[in-house]
């Protein structure tokens, strides 16, 4: 459909994955996988509990391999992408190192990446500032709560400036203040370097207020079932989350999701 | 700082205990020994057995052997020093080669497979015959027995460090928890940094406690081996001669019992030391 602007950020051709492939306990995650990511672009993925969200983003991070389908990121197969460190990645689980401070776990990937250590100094001070947790910049992360934590590690993301972010629930852990200060910083920082985020979420307010495209996933076998174009524009704002089109997003996503689950309650998605 | 401190009392005082309980024993229990469930069990308390605590430490300002010059007192602290230099040693190279092993293990496979049942069987072998086997190895025929009996003490030694740090090492290797590996490889981290940024850090509070019996094991294997191998300088040598002159010196035993005391509590000492060192970044137990 839109693989035809030149080179997009992410392209996902028929990637189906299955674990554990011919023993009792095989799980088909993902069948049927088509989509992409235009540079810039903001994507949601929202599903059920077990849809397949993780694996999907796991896949463009090239940490697993698909069962079948190719992945393109920047241009490049996923696994050259990962080697060249294109993305930057938040995962469910913060996965700070105890035994470093907080600004050098968010150094981390710029160690890996050669920087001299003034460089890297000056970067995750820079970082902790947006975080907002300067003052616990030689703190040890289990000297944190765990929002804090999770911050920390959404900071250790963002420090390369990559292109491209991959976020599985990264504000899961965060209570609503903390969350909607993050979301409005992940905008503004996006909107500023023109990153790309394809940004995996339980909260269908959150997936409407942060995307210009949500992608609504159904489990067992998870699959796409929907594409719901957002069209509030760039410019969001709190205002934003009580414009009646917000609201009619949020239901209309919400019923791509019901749609999935004709009758069923719909497990392990936020309505908040 | 005071729990330092307090760490610090608990030795005399814990040295102060033990010798109230043997005074104790001494003036209440039978002088020839006696019989409980009808099995003769409790020692005998005469001073031939159990000297008086003073008795022991004041042996050891008297000279060794009658009419020598050296106090009891120099001689078993430069065999406790030269036992604890050859424990030292073998704690060290056990440790050091119980880590490289279990990275070794960690890297192929294929080395795991090879080597964990020689590991697992060589610690069956009991270690009194390892002694006279290494020394039997080395230095058949030699006359050099001097030097080479500190080597297969030190062998000895190293053999015993060496299995619990590499069995604890490849443990914590082996435990890295999968998110942080993911993390790792999303940064194309190589493995070696790997290694080093992640898997090792991760497995030092498994490797701190190991060190801990590696010290203590250590300390077992070089006694046991001067002891077995009769090496002139050691500690355990002083025990096995002493013990030889109980019935015309009964203290003089113990003073060679206070330097082995004094030995494995100075290498406990030091291995903490090098605990706290490694675990100084760790969150503290509980957190
Ligand atoms: N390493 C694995 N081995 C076997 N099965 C797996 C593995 N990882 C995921 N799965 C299975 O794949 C399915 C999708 O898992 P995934 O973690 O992607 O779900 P999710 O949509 O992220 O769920 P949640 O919203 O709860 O995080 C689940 O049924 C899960 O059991
Ligand atoms: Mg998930």
């Amino acid at each position: 459909m839109d693989t035809a602007v030149p080179n997009p950020a992410v392209v996902v051709s028929g990637v189906r994955k299955v674990f554990n492939r011919g023993a009792t306990n095989q799980v088909d995650a993902l069948i049927d996988i088509d989509f992409t990511v235009q540079r810039g672009e903001f994507v949601s993925l929202i599903g059920p509990s077990g849809c397949g969200k993780s694996t999907l983003l796991r896949l463009i991070a090239d940490l697993i391999e698909p069962t079948d389908g190719t992945l393109v990121v920047n241009g490049k197969p996923a696994h050259q992408a990962r080697l060249d460190q294109d993305y930057g990645i938040a995962s469910q689980h913060s996965g700070l190192f105890d035994w470093r401070t907080v600004e050098r776990n968010i150094e981390l990937p710029l160690e890996l990446k050669g920087w001299d250590k003034s460089r890297r100094r000056a970067r995750s001070a820079e970082m902790l500032a947006l975080v907002k947790l300067s003052e616990f910049a030689t703190h040890m992360p289990w000297q944190l709560s765990g929002g804090m934590q999770q911050r920390v590690a959404i900071a250790r993301a963002l420090a390369a400036h990559a292109e491209l972010l991959l976020m599985d629930e990264p504000f899961g852990a965060l209570d609503e203040m903390t969350r909607e200060h993050m979301q409005a910083e992940l905008l503004r920082i996006c909107s500023e370097t023109g990153t790309t985020v394809v940004f995996v979420t339980h909260s269908i307010p959150e997936a409407v207020y942060l995307a210009d495209r949500v992608v609504v996933m159904s489990p067992r076998p998870g699959r796409i079932t929907a594409m719901v174009d957002v069209g509030l524009g760039r410019d969001r704002s709190e205002l934003t989350r009580e414009a009646t089109e917000f609201f009619d997003r949020v239901t209309e996503v919400r019923e791509a999701l019901r749609g999935t689950h004709v009758g069923d309650p719909i497990m392990g998605v936020d309505d908040r | 700082m005071s729990a330092r401190v307090r760490k610090l009392v608990m030795f005399p005082v814990a040295f102060a205990f033990v010798a109230a309980a043997w005074e104790g024993y001494k003036a209440i229990g039978p002088a020839n020994g006696g019989r409980l469930l009808g099995m003769r069990l409790l020692p005998r308390t005469n001073s031939r057995t159990m000297p008086h605590v003073w008795e022991m430490v004041s042996r050891l300002g008297r000279p060794e052997v009658r009419g020598g010059k050296q106090t009891i007192l120099s001689v078993v602290t430069a065999a406790t020093w030269y036992s604890f230099r050859v424990a030292f040693t073998a704690f060290v190279i056990g440790a050091v080669l119980g880590v490289a092993v279990a990275v070794l293990m960690a890297r192929f496979r294929l080395v795991e497979r090879g080597l964990m049942p020689y590991l697992i069987m060589s610690q069956t072998v009991p270690i009194i015959v390892l002694g006279p086997l290494i020394i039997g190895l080395m230095a058949y025929g030699s006359r050099d027995l001097v030097s080479k009996t500190w080597i297969a003490a030190t062998l000895l030694g190293v053999f015993l460090a060496f299995f619990p740090v590499a069995v604890a090492t490849l443990r914590g290797l082996q435990s890295t928890p999968p998110a942080s590996m993911e993390l790792m490889d999303s940064l194309a981290s190589p493995w070696w940094r790997t290694l080093s940024k992640l898997r090792f850090p991760a497995a030092v509070p498994f490797i701190a406690p190991s060190l801990r019996i590696a010290g203590a094991s250590a300390v077992v294997g070089v006694v046991v081996a001067e002891i077995s191998l009769g090496i002139r300088a050691g500690v355990g040598r002083l025990i096995l001669s002493y013990g030889q002159e109980a019935t015309s010196d009964p203290p003089k035993l113990y003073t060679a019992v206070f330097g082995a005391a004094a030995l494995g509590l100075v290498m406990a000492l030091v291995v903490a030391v090098i605990d706290r060192q490694m675990m100084r970044r760790h969150p503290p137990e509980g957190v």
